[in-house]
């Protein structure tokens, strides 16, 4: 029964073929732009959350003070013995490893001036190994865990900073710092390697040693807090309340709650892309529509014919609706193939995108193939669709008989 | 049962039909009384505008009287609901138009077998019935024709077989030659003729071409919304 509808539904939209065409056109490119904009918007949150993920662990774990507190001397709320709570971490069969990290800030001196910097205290073999290349070096050796060999303590330092201070690997600096005491403390470093993040208001600033440098520069035997990173993204929301449990008097956060720039992106994104889909939405409706009341005046007295015949308002409906849904899910599927052409191109082509601002290097241009995405979006045009037309036909299907047969 | 099988087709009582264009009052039927008895051919002759198609959209229940009854097979059916009207039109009522009105986009085959599809007779049923239809008009070698591959007497033709499908105790026929050259007007309506006594359905045919209405069993002539 319904093969038969849907036959002359179909048969109905090639009466005028080239309404239908465009029609069919203008709901392919609006559904490829959605697809398009969505997943290139999802290609983007998965980047941010990779990288806020690599570069904080996907949970941090730290004293609850540490989070919303600032501290009054270095280290205030850092963590005691951590050796003890890094092998009961690592019990989780989820967890993949787990790096210390001290935040420090203070001066470097090359001996002519000083100038504030942002220091990380962490442990260079596993950082830089679990991390992956998330730095680019640009002068020098990466550092290793025997920071404190032959040269004594060693840093790596961004390259604005390096270029501020005139040092190059090989020169030799001066840390100086407030120690957990509230005294002054000094440490001359050797210059391992210049290295850029990408982002120049960090490479001002930024420097990078072992943790047992950073520890004797502070005097103290505390880190800030430790990453925990996991085998795989999605583990986070289950690892968090597990390890939540297992230390009770400690705050395990997240990447999400640290990633204030992947928040404030996705918000505006969502509102971007939302609205954009919105207003493609509200076009595809509206050409569908008005294809469709066209169709519909045309074939009033058809329609007259019908119903004089016998056949239901609710009938005619259905079979008008089938034919609203032809013409949007054929362009769905043909924006479908549009998108997925598009995004499988671009993962060839390696198209590199400008620098965002505030950042020295630009990033891949891909779009996410999402089956969520593509599906949804499809249903949803093919649903509007149908109902437009319905809503469109509604009037027509209930005129009296003996109008819809006058009409000329 | 033999209430329905004896009683007339159709019964107009008192018919009263007005029709308003802003202020202008027209009145289309002032008290009709016509009654179709089963199986006879009935012509309704008259001038453009005395009432004929008035007549034929009230019988055919597509169109409500201002005042009078239309019984239809014994059963008064002034007050049914839209979709019952629409079901007994279905079920009993069959239409041939004038300019023939056949879909497009459907075969000759699937325009006469579209009445049984939407009453949900089965396929085996349907493919039957249909081949018998287009057989007796002559069109069983067009059946997998479009409608616009066929000329202006063939597709009345197909309009009659698509009347008869469905076995209705009336068929409504609205100057179902008016279009036609009157070589084919002839063939049409011995056709009809032959067809109306073959099934045993009413014809009311409305007509203004006296030269037709030689051949029904009944003419009934108007003026100005009154029987003569
Ligand atoms: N929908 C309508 N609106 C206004 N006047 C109408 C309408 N239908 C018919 N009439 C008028 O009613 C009268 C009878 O019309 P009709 O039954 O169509 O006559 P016929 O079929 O014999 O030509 C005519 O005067 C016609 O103008
Ligand atoms: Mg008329």
């Amino acid at each position: 029964m319904n093969a038969k509808w849907l036959k002359f539904a179909i048969a109905n939209t090639m009466r005028n073929r080239r309404r239908s065409l465009v029609t069919v056109t203008i709901a392919a490119l609006g559904t490829a732009a959605i697809l398009l904009a969505g997943g290139f918007a999802l290609f983007t949150y998965e980047s941010l959350a990779e990288a806020q993920a690599r570069e904080s662990g996907h949970l941090v774990i730290g004293k609850p003070e540490q989070f919303v507190k600032d501290e009054e001397t270095p280290l205030q709320y850092g963590l005691d013995d951590v050796a003890k709570l890094r092998a009961q971490l690592l019990t989780d069969p989820q967890v993949r490893s787990v790096l210390p990290r001290v935040d420090f800030s203070g001066l470097v001196s090359n001996g002519d001036k000083s100038v504030v910097m942002i220091g990380l205290g962490v442990e260079p073999d596993s950082e830089f190994s679990v991390k992956g290349p998330f730095l680019t070096i640009t002068e020098g050796e990466v550092l290793g865990n025997g920071g404190s060999g032959a040269k004594g303590p060693e840093i790596m330092l961004g390259d604005a900073l390096a270029r501020n201070l005139k040092a190059k690997p090989g020169s030799s600096l001066t840390l100086l710092a407030s120690t957990t005491e509230g005294s002054l403390n000094a440490m001359d470093v050797t210059v391992k390697a210049v290295f850029s993040t990408g982002v120049p208001e960090i490479d001002k600033r930024l420097i990078y040693t072992d943790i047992a440098t950073s520890q004797k520069l502070l005097n103290t035997q505390k880190v800030s807090s430790l990453g925990v990173f996991l085998s795989r993204m999605e583990h986070t929301d289950g690892a968090q309340a597990r390890l939540a449990a297992a230390t009770p008097k400690l705050t395990v956060r997240t990447w999400q709650d640290q990633a204030v720039f992947y928040r404030a992106v996705k918000d505006l994104y969502n509102r971007i892309f939302g609205a954009l889909g919105l207003i493609i939405g509200i076009i595809v409706v509206f050409v569908v529509t008005n294809a469709m009341s066209m169709a519909i005046i045309e074939r009033t007295r058809e329609i007259g014919t019908l119903r004089a015949m016998g056949t239901l308002p609710r009938q005619l409906l259905r079979t008008l609706s089938l034919e609203g849904m032809v013409l949007g899910g054929v362009g769905a599927i043909v924006g479908m193939l549009v998108a997925l052409a598009v995004s499988i191109f671009l993962y060839t082509a390696n198209i590199q995108m400008p620098p965002p601002p505030g950042r020295s290097v630009g990033y891949p241009l891909y779009v996410n193939i999402d089956a969520a995405l593509y599906i949804g979006t499809a249903l949803v045009m093919v649903a509007l669709t149908m109902l437009a037309s319905a809503f469109v036909a509604r009037k027509t299907v209930h005129m009296p008989v003996v109008d819809a047969l006058a009409h000329t | 049962m033999s209430a329905v099988a004896d009683s007339p087709v159709v019964e107009l009582r008192g018919v009263h039909k007005t029709y308003r264009l802003g202020t202008h009052v027209i009145p289309a039927l002032q008290g009709v009384d016509l009654t179709v008895q089963r199986g006879e051919l009935l012509a309704l002759t008259g001038p453009s505008g005395s009432g004929k198609s008035t007549i034929l959209n009230l019988s055919g229940l597509i169109d409500t009287p201002d005042s009078g009854d239309i019984v239809l097979g014994g059963q008064r059916v002034n007050d049914l609901t839209e979709e019952a009207r629409t079901l007994l039109r279905r079920d009993a009522l069959g239409f041939v138009f004038q300019s023939f009105n056949l879909v497009p986009v459907m075969t000759v085959a699937e325009n006469v077998d579209y009445p049984l599809f939407i009453a949900g007779v089965d396929a085996a049923e349907r493919k039957a019935r249909v081949a018998a239809q287009l057989e007796a008009v002559g069109l069983q070698d067009h059946a997998h024709h479009r409608p616009d591959a066929l000329s202006g007497g063939q597709r009345q033709r197909v309009a009659i077989a698509r009347a008869l499908v469905k076995r209705p105790r009336l068929v409504i026929a609205d100057e179902p030659t008016a279009s036609l050259d009157s070589h084919t007007a002839d063939q049409v309506l011995d056709l009809m003729r032959e067809r109306c006594h073959a099934e045993g359905a009413a014809f009311v045919i409305a007509t203004h071409d006296s030269r037709l209405t030689g051949r029904c069993d009944r003419v009934v002539a108007l003026l100005d919304g009154r029987l003569q």
